[in-house]
């Protein structure tokens, strides 16, 4: 079955066609690599998936419903997590930004730091907990990010180039999270131009060049 | 020289020792500045919120009357406000004329501007990664723009403060509308333009030195509450 599906879907910026595509099938329960240049569209395609950007034009369904965009698009936000290339951490500790999604859903402040506490474990972020999410260095801002996005419950990640701007240890572990995800069943659609780290990981590609699938 | 020292030893020993013509001016003072703060944040900071996250038809327009009036002479807003006050104005019905009333009226035209434009330039420079973070996370609309504010919620404290510093300190509006009344209307400043008119120069130091101390407390204030 298909997490996502996405068909003919055009997405403009300002007058240039930055977005192209024909079809893309993210299978559920797997992972979907995608690759490309820089400004192939690959962090577009993320957003649109995210439900953060409303295409023009075209098809985009999770599960087999259509994404709906805005205020109405609150259920498959909650659904789907983007974890940003440059993820931005709120003001406060690591463990405030960590619980801030199950805060967002209504768990009280035990309940929400106790499934914090439990993502930053899963993601060897146990020590920043306490630490001002300021003064992280890039790789611990990238996996506190992602702390936060698992804390958040969602059942599908969009990662957009997880392992980018962070040293090799920090590249390792990051890689080492998303090979212990994927065994565990959850969704994931990455996007990469580097591709060592994922060489172990089976992965279903799509490749993007000028926005198009290629 | 030495009429100055001395008036700055005379000063700060009515302060220390609680002089009650000063004591009831600041209590005025801190009245009607928290008062008008207030008001004017509770309109100002939804202003500026819209401002500067909101795209509509007038909005530049908007923001270029907002940062003239930020430049509108104290006395030229207690004149329009005496005028809509007084007996024969349009609001002269609710006979606030010379009453704390009619000072908090005053300052909170000055001040809305002020939190508005502070409160536009501190939401608008908070990164756009923060609203779509949360949107991400699973928050509704309304928690992303909360989440925005709390972003932003150092320069919001900064706008509320240099309202408040503004209609502390303000003298204009404050005796126009007010009428200088002692123990009712007369805040610090009115009452230093008095004392010093009258050579008392060492009472107004004394108003002066109060009239910092109030505002150093509510800086401290603001800065403990952005630590919460």
């Amino acid at each position: 079955m298909s997490a996502f599906l996405l068909e003919n879907v055009k997405f403009r910026f300002e007058s240039d066609l930055v977005l192209d595509i024909d079809r893309v099938e993210a299978p559920a329960g797997a992972v979907t690599l995608l690759t490309g240049a820089n400004g192939s569209g690959k962090t577009t395609l993320l957003r649109v998936m995210a439900g953060l950007l409303a295409p023009e034009a075209g098809l985009v369904a999770y599960k087999g419903a259509p994404v709906l965009f805005g205020k109405a698009g609150l259920g498959h936000r909650r659904r789907v997590s983007l974890l940003a290339q440059d993820p931005w951490l709120f003001r406060g500790s690591v463990l405030q930004n960590v619980s801030y999604g199950p805060r967002a859903r209504g768990m009280n402040a035990l309940r929400a730091n106790k499934r914090a506490e439990e993502a930053l474990l899963r993601t060897r972020c146990e020590s920043l907990a306490r630490r001002d999410a300021a003064k992280l260095s890039g790789g611990e801002k990238k996996r506190a990010a992602l702390a936060r996005a698992l804390a958040a419950g969602a059942e599908t990640l969009l990662l957009d180039e997880p392992v980018s701007h962070v040293d090799e240890e920090n590249s390792a572990l990051i890689a080492g999270i998303i090979e212990e995800l994927a065994a565990s069943g959850v969704t994931l659609v990455v996007s990469a131009h580097a591709l060592e780290w994922a060489a172990s990981l089976p992965v279903r590609r799509v490749r993007l060049a000028y926005g198009r699938t290629a | 020289m030495e009429y100055l020292l001395e008036g700055f030893a005379d000063g700060l020993m009515r302060a220390l020792q609680a002089d009650p013509q000063v004591m009831r001016a600041a209590w005025v003072t801190v009245k009607i500045g928290f008062a008008a703060t207030i008001l004017a944040s509770f309109l100002g900071l939804p202003a500026g919120f819209l401002l500067a996250t909101a795209r509509f038809r007038g909005r530049g327009l908007a923001i270029t009357l907002l940062q003239t009036s930020l430049g509108l002479p104290t006395v030229v807003i207690g004149l329009l406000a005496y005028g809509f006050l007084s007996r024969r104005g349009p609001l002269g019905f609710a006979d606030l004329l010379f009453t704390p009333s009619a000072i908090v009226i005053g300052l909170v035209v000055l001040a809305i501007p002020l939190v508005a434009v502070f409160s536009m330039t501190s939401v608008a420079s908070v990164d756009e990664r923060a609203r779509e973070t949360a949107l991400t996370l699973g928050a509704s609309g309304r928690l992303a723009a909360w989440t925005v504010l709390r972003e932003a919620r150092f320069g919001l404290a900064a706008a509320v403060l240099a309202a408040f510093g503004r209609v502390s300190s303000e003298v204009g509006i404050a005796m126009m509308l007010g009428g200088n009344v002692e123990g009712y209307t007369r805040t610090l400043t009115t009452a230093i333009a008095l004392e010093s008119m009258k050579g008392e120069f060492g009472f107004g130091i004394a108003l002066g030195a109060v009239l910092l101390a109030i505002i150093l407390a509510a800086n401290l204030l603001s800065r403990f509450i952005q630590r919460l």
